[in-house]
């Protein structure tokens, strides 16, 4: 250990926290950060819209090589994640969008875990970690991958829908169509359900919906891509 | 020629007050409706310059082949929308000149004159399109954006995205650059280019991208059968 460097009983060196603001309205969120020097945010990438140049952008693996392989192939985030770090004297703006209109959700990590859709993940602070964890068969036939993320720790993680974010409480079961369903906590049982019946299931686009059971906060986002993509589709191609 | 706009930032109308012998040119597709008596002609130039070419060159920088110039002779009002959820900007020009990014100019009074400027290679890697719109003289432009609109003060440099790129003044310079400090971790930070802005002005920006949005979309639509 550096001896020039104070003992502490404190485990994880706590930065200052990162002051950041949600700008614009819920149509078209946006999420402003203002890095103090040296401060770093970890950012999905593709999403910086513009910043001053002192900050710096490093590109690394989303977690380990397993972690990165799974998150890019089974759970539809990048293998890459950028930090964006104020390398800079004085305070430095960094401005972080997301790829479809809708608004934004921040949350506050206090050991707690919670999955997060793909597509779905902005930014987190640095004491956040994501993890690619199994999901089953359930989550596949769903249209979700194999694998799900898993975001715990503490700090702030933020997150995207398309559309507005809609909040959730539930005790009991709740029924989804899987293109809305953006975050849920861990102890919140996922089952795929049949539509209709097993022929209208196969036939029809809305298939199979997800099925989640507990008591919890589960969030929604009031549009889908899927849900435009199917539109467009039906009226270009028939 | 009042100039004003309703329904910021989702939905947002342009509402064109025209006195009797102004004129408005506008990109093809952004005609919503009129009211009053107004004569208009589509055109593939804004003046006696340019012809066919000059409506290629539009083409190419994403605006449509042809421009609309509507001649009000009664006061009259012009509606102008735009295909993509957004605001729209209006900005008074007193001789400066504007950039304006391909895909977000709309309309412009008869003072502005309007060109289009090949950007060089730099432009081409960048991935956005090859010409960028540039307006100078006196009067108003209008301006569309994907959500909405942020004013960046520059002073030294700043760094946009590309696709986040809606206007700026003339008095920055502009070098397309990579996002990260090695090839490799621009080519994988997914940032790809960014426009690195030197000297002291302004840029404006729009919250979301149309590329990043259309290319979200594009991996879930269908091919022609």
């Amino acid at each position: 250990m550096n001896p020039s460097m104070p003992q502490t009983t404190m485990a994880p060196v706590t930065m200052n926290k990162i002051a950041t603001e949600l700008i614009g309205s819920n149509s078209f969120r946006m999420l402003k950060v203002n890095l103090a020097p040296r401060q770093t945010i970890t950012v999905e990438p593709g999403l910086m819209a513009s910043q001053n140049t002192q900050i710096n952008c490093v590109t690394e693996m989303n977690g380990n090589i397993l972690s990165a392989l799974g998150s890019k192939i089974f759970g539809g985030e990048s293998f890459f994640i950028n930090h964006y770090t104020n390398k800079g004297s004085k305070t430095a703006d960094l401005y972080v969008t997301q790829t479809t209109p809708g608004d934004m959700f921040e949350k506050q990590m206090n050991g707690e875990t919670l999955f997060i859709e793909a597509g779905a993940f902005i930014a987190r602070t640095s004491g956040i970690k994501c993890q690619t964890v199994w999901a089953g068969f359930t989550s596949l036939f769903a249209g979700e991958g194999l694998f799900r993320l898993k975001y715990s720790g503490h700090g702030t993680l933020w997150f995207g829908s398309y559309g507005a974010v809609f909040e959730k409480e539930i005790n009991g079961d709740l029924i989804v169509d899987s293109g809305h369903l953006v975050a849920y906590p861990p102890h919140m049982k996922l089952k795929l359900k049949l539509a209709g019946g097993l022929f209208s299931s196969i036939f029809s686009k809305e298939g199979f919906v997800l099925k989640i059971s507990g008591q919890g906060k589960i969030i929604l986002q009031t549009r889908s891509v899927k849900g435009l993509a199917d539109w467009l589709n039906a009226r270009f191609w028939g | 020629m009042e100039i004003t706009t309703k329904y910021n930032p989702a939905g947002t109308v342009a509402i064109c007050q025209m006195k009797a012998g102004e004129v408005l040119t506008a990109e093809g597709g952004a005609f919503m409706a009129l009211q009053g008596d107004v004569s208009f002609e589509t055109t593939t130039r804004q003046r006696n310059s340019g012809g066919m070419l000059s409506g290629l060159k539009r083409l190419i920088s994403g605006e449509s082949f042809f421009i609309n110039k509507f001649t009000a002779r009664s006061d009259a009002q012009i509606y102008l929308g735009t295909a993509l959820p957004g605001d729209i900007f209006v900005k008074e020009l007193r001789g400066e000149k504007l950039v304006i990014q391909g895909g977000s100019y709309v309309a412009c009074e008869s003072g502005v004159e309007i060109d289009l400027e090949w950007q060089g290679l730099k432009s081409v890697f960048s991935g956005e399109s090859l010409f960028w719109v540039k307006a100078k003289g006196t009067g108003k432009v209008v301006v569309n954006t994907f959500g909405f609109l942020y004013p960046v003060q520059v002073d030294g440099e700043y760094l946009v995205d590309t696709g986040h790129i809606v206007a700026f003044e003339e008095t920055l310079n502009f070098t397309i650059s990579k996002a990260s400090q090695s090839w490799i971790g621009a080519f994988l930070s997914g940032e790809g280019f960014i426009c690195r802005f030197k000297g002291k002005g302004t840029v404006w920006c729009q919250s979301h991208s149309p590329r990043s949005f259309g290319m979200e979309l594009r991996s879930m639509l269908r091919p022609k059968q």
